[in-house]
């Protein structure tokens, strides 16, 4: 079963970092990505930059935003896609997320998005 | 959202029962190297387990369980080894229980070097499915060790009683230890006949979950994941086997289709017949990965590559007129010269109907049925029966499909080629 871990981080936290403890931070997740390849959950992950635009689309008409959203205090910072027997398993590699530690890491079971 | 804060008995239970399945493997994998014997290797984890079930329900789950579980067990390694040494004294045991002071003092409890739990994975894997054992022993030995499966959940997936898999599990153990086998990754000259012995499990593990050849229900897609996970951990350890590769590649694309191949009532769809807008595009690009990688490593392909290979045609066609069957022909021609078996001849004589006709395809087949050699396998009369009716000759095609359906010991399977069967007696499909 896929389980995607989203990093939820508060917005503006990665300013707050020299460049040094950036990559210090990101070393530690690539270190959790490789553990999670080596146990053979790992399907893929990324992390994502903070710039985002906002489109949407609503009777025929096209609007784009740019960010930052002031209204928005969290951006998905990356994600982890797993493939994990059971719900606990996923919330087990989880909390070995070293950026459980300063964000939130959501877990969310793929599938369609209807019921 | 603060209902977190205390866990549950039953929610640490959870979470011991999920971590076992993702840590055992390493915790017996570094165990054996301590006590040089697989079986001990697996109680000394399972000591731990207990300790963990006894104490994290009032404590709480430490906050690195795996390296807490890990440090628990080799505390049960030095204390087994003490006791060893005072029965014996043996100079070996105190080597190892030296070597075990060491680690423990040094600090290096937590964790071992990544590469250094990668090697002891790698020899696991190696024993589990040493050539010594029968193909049964090995599997259920993999799924245990491996795997982190119990007894009981081994049992349910091959629909035998959980005695004779415990007995199975019991004796593989005992065999390796009488035999002396060392925990070690086989030397050069020896390594490709152990690695095959290895792929071959994983292989008969999925295909067990693919199309479950006994029972109620036609996939075990629980089966199928256990085996993917150990191929993918298996190509991160042995990154320079082609056959590796080709291995997870084929098992990611068959992956890909799980959801397509079942119908709202539980009934198979045929590949032919599948949405393929179900099919799992992630898990496809990772076959294709995979066997990119595979094949860039060189040397002529193995049967995995090859099948692997194959796969990929399927998962590259956009409909199944899209399919390359030309190619699919001559992948399965290098695959009977490599590998000759009337089940490859067989998926050949498939393939030829696909790309020259069914009367080319018919013809194989009736070669084969001529051989006798495949006399209790259902896919014979149910190829056979789709051919004659792709030519129009339902009769025959009718008293074939019940054939099938007698020699399938799948209830699902059963029920679509007695209906095949009955379309044809009415005379097409």
């Amino acid at each position: 079963m896929p389980y995607m871990l989203l990093i939820v981080e508060p917005q503006g936290q990665r300013r707050l970092r020299s460049p040094e403890e950036g990559r210090a931070v990101y070393e530690q997740m690539l270190a959790y990505s490789a553990g999670l390849k080596a146990r053979g959950v790992l399907l893929e992950s990324n992390s994502l930059r903070a710039e985002s635009v906002r489109l949407d689309m609503r009777a025929g008409k096209r609007s784009v935003t740019d960010g930052p959203f002031t209204e928005s205090k969290e951006l998905i910072g990356g994600f982890f896609l797993l493939d994990c027997a059971t719900r606990e398993q996923a919330l087990t590699f989880a909390a070995e997320c070293p950026a459980a530690q300063w964000a939130t890491i959501e877990v969310r079971e793929l599938g369609p998005c209807y019921d | 959202m603060v209902s977190s804060v205390a866990m549950t008995a039953t929610d640490t239970h959870r979470t011991i029962d999920a971590l076992w399945r993702i840590e055992s493997a390493r915790l017996i994998a570094a165990l054996a190297r301590l006590v040089r014997d697989v079986g001990l290797a697996e109680e000394l984890a399972q000591d731990a387990l207990v300790t963990a079930l006894e104490q994290w329900p009032r404590s709480g789950v430490p906050d690195n369980p795996g390296a807490w579980l890990m440090a628990t067990a080799k505390h049960r390694a030095i204390d087994h080894l003490r006791r060893e040494r005072m029965l014996t004294r043996k100079h070996e045991a105190l080597g190892h229980e030296l070597e075990m002071e060491q680690q423990l003092n040094g600090g290096k409890l937590e964790a071992s070097a990544d590469d250094e739990i990668g090697d002891d994975l790698l020899r696991l894997m190696f024993i589990a499915c040493h050539p010594l054992l029968s193909t049964e022993a090995r599997t259920a030995l993999t799924l245990r060790l491996l795997a982190g499966l119990t007894t009981g959940e081994i049992a349910r997936a091959f629909l035998v009683p959980e005695a004779t898999i415990a007995q199975r599990i019991v004796r593989a153990k005992r065999t390796l230890s009488d035999a002396h086998v060392p925990f070690e990754i086989p030397r050069r000259g020896e390594l490709a006949g152990r690695l095959s012995s290895v792929l071959e499990v994983i292989y008969l593990v999925f295909n067990e979950g693919y199309s479950a050849t006994a029972g109620e229900d036609w996939m075990r897609p629980g089966l199928c994941e256990e085996a993917l996970r150990i191929g993918r951990i298996l190509a991160e350890l042995a990154p320079r086997e082609p056959e590796v590769h080709g291995l997870v590649a084929l098992m990611e694309i068959q992956a890909s289709r799980i959801r397509a191949r079942i119908g709202p009532n539980g009934e198979p769809v045929l590949l032919m017949e599948q949405n393929r807008a179900l099919w799992d595009r992630l898990l496809i690009h990772r076959g294709l990965l995979a066997l990119a990688r595979g094949e860039t490593l060189g040397e002529a392909r193995g049967p995995y590559l090859l099948q692997g290979a194959i796969a990929a045609c399927h998962a590259r066609a956009a409909t199944a007129a899209d399919t390359d069957w030309v190619y699919i022909t001559a992948l399965y021609d290098e695959l009977a010269r490599l590998t000759p078996s009337p089940v490859v001849e067989l998926n050949r004589a498939v393939a030829v109907a696909m790309a020259y006709g069914p009367a080319a395809g018919l013809e194989l087949a009736d070669r084969l049925a001529a051989q006798g050699s495949l006399e209790s396998y259902h896919l014979l009369p149910s190829v056979r029966g789709d051919l004659l009716a792709r030519l129009g000759r339902y009769e025959e095609a009718g008293v074939e499909f019940e054939r099938a359906a007698t020699l399938t010991h799948n209830a699902r399977e059963s029920r679509l080629l007695l209906d095949r069967a009955a379309a044809c007696r009415r005379g097409g499909s």
